[in-house]
């Protein structure tokens, strides 16, 4: 009798097995990705499309502001304009359809990557559990831009060091790590290695940058000394952010997306965003790229 | 008498002379690298060589390695990776300094240089080689950031005054990586490590705590897969991190300026160095005496 009843153990275990793994290999993973820009608006403006496309296909998507963004702006300041920002962040989610917003409460232009902060990002990065980070290079022209750039770098490896930050669990894998599109050619230009196509969803992207009304509405056309030139009515709101923030996808953008997605609809593409390879986070295949970024398909 | 006494006193001053002029004064080098086990492991072969000819070997560790295991920290892994890098220095035949920064939290801050500022000067070092700053963990880059800050400021009598300055800015070099950006790795000089290799590999196991736990650990080996017992354990390294490497045509090129008259079909092991701009800028022959094992 008891062998019987290890036989039948044994086969309802093996059809246990059987199910686990076809279930492993049919059902969608859900990814986790998660953004980190210096301050509320980066991660939209750099990679809201994109954010957007992996909300649309039910992955998990989160920004993470390393600052409060309480210096931007001419006219208010400090925690009033913070407080206005977070409000502008949370908005901004809502409109992509991404997860979470996160805005930590470090002061703009005050940036430095120092220990706290490291361990702060990967504290967010080991919460998510994240397949992919993503963060500016540390050339981008801001300093608040080059030390998120120090910091998130500093994390990749750490976030699987289970005597770092050890308050949170570490990560078994350490994330792919990418780099958000620049224009900076020193040391070296930005390397479009993967680039997303996002003209499905550049509407989506406009109506976020439109939440973050204090920074597109009003410090930035401030900066440009085109304060006098920020329309009254939402149409002509909307063809102001377009004019102003939408990018022509230049050769090289236009060369990746031919690897991704094939002649035609690389050809046919009118937004885009970009993503570089770093070095210090796990380095994917092709074949990888297309598990992390299931919206790169080249059938037509 | 008087005379006699002064004719050999002068006979013994010359003799003196012509035992200066005989002796090669012992070159001196330091490392820096991050952890206990990172000079070993990007210098160890070449760091035996020189002590083999009789120079003066130190490594220094920035950070005292706490962060590096799975499941031992704190101060207890830090006082056990201090012992394996002692193990690991008289098996090579140098010194081994293992200073008491945390591991994982290496910030170029001015207390930083200005250790690494004293242990070049007190060493009177003639080579320094740290890492460079764009390797894949924060703390080699921050090592490589405060190794090149000390450069030429270890030549500045001001700067940490406690300690008198050296004559001369010594030349700097990084170790090897494979890191491409922002450009990769240049090998100006190549050290063949053949006949020291399996020292290289005993310093290496004497580094016990990452060899067979914790670097295993990390990069996904499983624990019953990592051998028992010394013989073993050397040949399971050994094959893991000293495999045979192919050689591009650019390591062929840097292999035969530096061994001009030897057959380099047989070589197997080479450590590579990258020179930096930083500290003096050495002529070819300058080089060759620095690396007094090159073409033999």
């Amino acid at each position: 009798m008891k062998n019987y009843y290890l036989k039948v153990l044994i086969a309802f275990c093996m059809v246990i097995g059987w199910q686990d793994s076809y279930a492993q290999n049919t059902t969608k993973k859900v990814l986790n990705i998660i953004v980190f820009g210096a301050h509320p608006d980066d991660c939209d403006n750099k990679i809201g499309g994109t954010a957007a496309l992996f909300a649309e296909m039910g992955h998990r998507v989160k920004f993470v502001s390393v600052t409060n963004g309480d210096a931007g702006h001419f006219a208010k300041g400090g925690g009033n304009l913070a407080k206005i920002r977070r409000v502008e962040a949370q908005e901004a989610a809502k409109r992509l359809g991404i997860d979470a917003y996160t805005v930590l409460d470090n002061h703009d232009a005050e940036l430095f990557p120092t220990l706290d902060i490291r361990h702060q990002i990967i504290r967010e990065i080991r919460t998510w559990n994240a397949d992919v980070v993503l963060t500016h290079r540390p050339v981008d022209y801001h300093p608040d831009h080059r030390y998120t750039g120090v910091l998130v770098q500093d994390a990749a490896y750490l976030v699987i060091v289970p005597n770092v930050t050890p308050d949170t669990p570490p990560l078994e894998k350490n994330p792919v790590f990418l780099y958000l599109q620049d224009h900076f050619q020193k040391p070296y230009p930005f390397k479009a290695d993967i680039a997303v196509d996002i003209t499905s969803v550049f509407s989506k992207k406009m109506d976020a940058l439109d939440a973050h009304s204090s920074q597109f509405y009003e410090w930035l056309p401030w900066t440009e000394g085109a304060l006098n030139t920020v329309p009254e009515t939402e149409k002509e709101k909307r063809e102001f952010l377009i004019k102003n923030w939408s990018r022509t996808i230049q050769p090289e953008v236009r060369a990746s997306l031919k690897k991704w997605y094939g002649e035609k609809k690389a050809n046919a593409a009118i937004h885009a965003e970009a993503f570089e390879i770093c070095e210090y986070g796990k380095q994917p295949t092709d074949e990888e790229i297309r598990l992390l970024f299931p919206m790169l398909t080249n059938n037509n | 008498m008087k005379k006699i006494g002064i004719i050999v006193l002068s006979m013994i001053f010359s003799l003196n002379l012509f035992a200066q002029e005989k002796t090669q004064t012992p070159l001196r080098i330091i490392a820096f690298g991050a952890h206990p086990d990172d000079c070993d492991s990007k210098f160890g072969g070449t760091a035996a060589l020189f002590a083999q000819l009789g120079h003066k070997v130190k490594f220094v560790s920035l950070t005292n390695g706490d962060a590096g295991h799975q499941s031992m920290g704190g101060g207890i892994l830090g006082k056990r990776r201090r012992e394996e890098a002692h193990r690991a220095g008289a098996i090579l035949g140098i010194e081994y300094d293992v200073l008491d920064n945390h591991d994982a939290e290496l910030i170029p801050t001015l207390h930083v240089r200005h250790q690494v500022i004293r242990k070049i000067r007190e060493w009177n070092a003639d080579i320094v080689l740290g890492l460079r700053p764009n390797d894949y963990h924060p703390d080699h880059r921050n090592a490589g950031v405060v190794v090149q800050d000390a450069a030429y400021l270890v030549i500045v009598p001001n700067v940490t005054p406690d300690t008198p300055p050296l004559k001369k800015n010594p030349v700097f070099l990084y170790m090897n990586d494979r890191f491409q950006k922002p450009y990769p790795f240049s090998k100006d000089i190549a050290v063949v490590i053949d006949n020291v290799l399996d020292k290289k590999v005993e310093a290496l196991a004497a580094h016990d705590s990452q060899m067979f736990e914790w670097l295993p650990w990390v990069s996904g080996v499983k624990e019953s897969d990592v051998p028992k017992g010394k013989a073993n354990r050397l040949a399971w390294l050994k094959k893991r991190y000293a495999g045979r490497k192919t050689w591009s045509k650019e390591d062929e090129g840097v292999l035969k300026k530096w061994y001009p008259s030897r057959d380099l079909s047989t070589v197997k092991h080479i450590e590579f160095f990258e020179i930096c701009e930083y500290g003096k800028q050495p002529s070819k022959e300058e080089i060759m005496q620095l690396f007094p094992m090159l073409n033999h």
